[in-house]
């Protein structure tokens, strides 16, 4: 199959995932019947119940309700939201720069140490570097973030003091203006060395804990699949020839096992985008993820249906995304079985 | 010697019988799979969690009227390790560390049980019924599936459990919709696979009903990554199931881990790190415990798939 084939049939594929994933939502918040309770008090006539039930479309049967819904948001209108006390569609934008600037920063993290370690291990196979290596990966796939995030907050936090909690420090954000809501980027457009700092240190215990898992799965896989191409008989060629070690394994072997990474790197994404819930809470930070577990609490179902609506799509397109470049990678994929 | 003796065909009895071939293999796979110490590892500290939450009610005095409560004594609030009635330390609110830790293994022992036997059954009928069946069932399954698997499991369970209401009940609930849906993929490709050898091909010949085929000769032999997958779930499943309590799905003052560690939570800044930190460590042991027998398993039982 030809890699065009390939791209449009996953593009027309995608939109039909969505409506599913749109189904399930909805789904979701009639399984605890009418969602009419939140607008009512009980003062109200039964006139004035019918009239609500009327205005929200409740009267209808379920799947022309799903209808009203669908068609909402995509005029952009997601409800209101009970946590934040404005529409979810106003809050949403701020929330989205803090959780995608703790996001970014964790894959970062995530891919450079993953692939450095992957790489390190692999390259002395069977030796200390490796086996520390395999215990980080192994016990990143069991490790429990919530209780690793606390932890390093344990020791970061409260017990050296080398690290701050929480966003940035209250008198350094109103110093700056917020144009993109990512205070690392805000800081530069600013010129302040200060804001930056600050913004950067706040960032490095949360990208770190959160990234933890993520460089676990990507360590792991670059390891194995370098040991798998430095017994290729390209590298004896190479190695035959003279050329350096170092070289050796950085422009021929590293370069055909991260292929297959790239794979385990999309995959780590969604990984990544679950943990913010936990870390956010955790190092209060104020993005998406605290936002949904606040709603969660507090039966906030509006923000609960973005927030799965949003990161189901989001995960969707970044796997999109990735089979793609795997696909442009490594031309010997046998697309589509 | 008669005559009629030699010339009887002569039919050798099997040397072993169908069940001492079946017992011998059994052994032969334990075997293997002990002899990698990680996996051994793994498997004694699943014996000492398992008979933890087995033996709990005579480790520790349950707490009356319920026992999966955490008992509240009011005079020891946040007491640190080492004392005689306390040995691992009291929360913020009078709660005994050790009780949590060992009930909370009981706790988990049962969640992961539960939901573990529910989807591997709904997860093995599904993918058993699209594979073997195929066509437009298939297709409508799988479509189903494919859209399960969109949306992020931790963040899926999260909102059934958000909209079921908050309640360990309705956590075991939420998992099981969720993580059925891995088996449902697993046992579909497998028995498709599995379908095609010729030995199903000759008990069709000889006249073997569909149903037949599919206990004595599909089933059995498309079972083995489900097996490595329940294993590993095991783990994953308690895993999910105390970030969701620790989050606060489940009922407070519950004698669960993630439970007991959101309790603790609020005393770490006053440097009291004791509370949070055990029974943390035990989800975290469980989840690797788990995780090492399901790779030491994969490894043995399923060399294909090689974990990597």
């Amino acid at each position: 199959m030809q890699i065009r084939d390939y791209i449009l049939r996953r593009l027309l594929v995608l939109p039909l995932l969505i409506v599913g994933v749109s189904i399930i939502v909805f789904a979701l918040t009639r399984i605890g019947g009418s969602p009419i309770g939140i607008y009512l008090s009980h003062e109200m006539s039964s006139e004035e119940v019918a009239e609500i039930e009327k205005r929200f479309h409740l009267d209808e049967p379920v799947p022309v309700q799903y209808f009203y819904w669908v068609s909402g948001v995509v005029q952009g209108d997601l409800g209101w939201s009970g946590v934040a006390a404005a529409p979810v569609t106003e809050v949403f934008p701020n929330k989205l720069a803090a959780t995608m600037e703790l996001a970014v920063a964790s894959a970062v993290v995530a891919v450079s140490l993953g692939i450095g370690l992957g790489t390190y291990a692999g390259a002395r196979r069977n030796r200390m570097p490796d086996h520390i290596t395999r215990i980080v990966s192994i016990s990143g796939a069991a490790m429990p973030l919530f209780w690793f995030a606390i932890v390093m907050l344990i020791v970061f936090w409260v017990g050296l003091g080398w690290f701050p909690i929480g966003r940035s420090r209250p008198e350094i954000f109103s110093s700056i203006a917020h144009p993109t809501g990512l205070y690392t980027v805000d800081a530069i457009l600013a010129g302040s060395f200060t804001a930056f700092r600050d913004a950067v240190w706040h960032l490095v215990l949360p990208a770190v804990t959160l990234g933890y898992g993520a460089t676990a799965i990507i360590a792991r896989m670059m390891r194995s699949s370098l040991v798998e191409e430095l017994q290729e008989d390209y590298v004896d060629a190479a190695r035959a020839k003279g050329l350096a070690e170092r070289l050796v394994l950085r422009r021929h072997a590293r370069r055909n096992a991260l292929m297959p990474t790239v794979t385990v790197i999309g995959l780590s994404f969604g990984f990544l985008l679950q943990g913010t819930v936990v870390a956010e809470i955790i190092f209060r930070w104020p993005g998406l993820g605290r936002w949904m577990a606040d709603s969660v609490l507090r039966g906030d179902q509006a923000t609960i249906m973005a927030y799965v609506l949003f990161t189901s799509v989001l995960f969707l397109f970044v796997n999109l995304v990735v089979d793609v470049v795997y696909a442009f990678l490594d031309r010997r994929v046998v697309l589509g079985s | 010697m008669s005559l009629e003796a030699t010339s009887q065909p002569v039919i050798k009895p099997p040397s072993e019988s169908a069940l001492r071939v079946r017992l011998r293999r059994t052994r032969e796979i334990a075997a293997s799979v002990l002899s990698n110490p990680t996996t051994l590892a793994g498997l004694l500290v699943i014996t000492a969690m398992v008979g933890m939450a087995l033996l709990a009610p005579w480790l520790v005095t349950p707490n009356t009227p319920d026992p999966a409560q955490m008992p509240r004594d009011w005079g020891a609030i946040a007491v640190p390790p080492g004392s005689p009635d306390h040995p691992l330390g009291t929360t913020n609110v009078g709660g005994d560390v050790l009780y949590g830790v060992i009930w909370g293994a009981r706790t988990s022992l049962r969640l992961s049980l539960i939901v573990v036997s529910v989807t591997v059954a709904i997860g093995v009928t599904v993918g058993s019924i699209a594979g073997f069946r195929g066509g437009r069932v298939d297709e409508v399954l799988m479509r189903i599936v494919d859209v399960f698997l969109s949306i992020p499991e931790l963040i899926f369970a999260l909102a059934i459990a958000a909209v079921l209401g908050p309640s360990f009940r309705n956590i075991i609930l939420a998992l099981a919709i969720v993580f059925w849906v891995k088996y449902a993929r697993i046992m579909r490709a497998q028995v498709i696979h599995v379908k095609q050898n010729e030995y199903v091909d000759a008990a069709r010949v000889i006249g073997d009903s569909p149903w037949r085929i599919y206990r004595k000769d599909v089933l059995p032999n498309s079972i083995t990554p489900v097996i490595v997958q329940a294993t590993l779930d095991m783990g994953n499943i308690v895993l999910v199931g105390a970030t969701l309590s620790f989050i606060g799905l489940a009922e407070a003052g519950l004698a669960e881990w993630g439970v007991l560690v959101s309790e603790g939570q609020s005393g770490i800044s006053g440097g009291r790190w004791w509370a949070s930190t055990f029974p943390g460590l035990m989800v975290f042991l469980w989840a690797l415990a788990f995780n090492l027998v399901g790779d030491g398993l994969r490894d043995v039982l399923d060399p294909r798939t090689e974990s990597r």
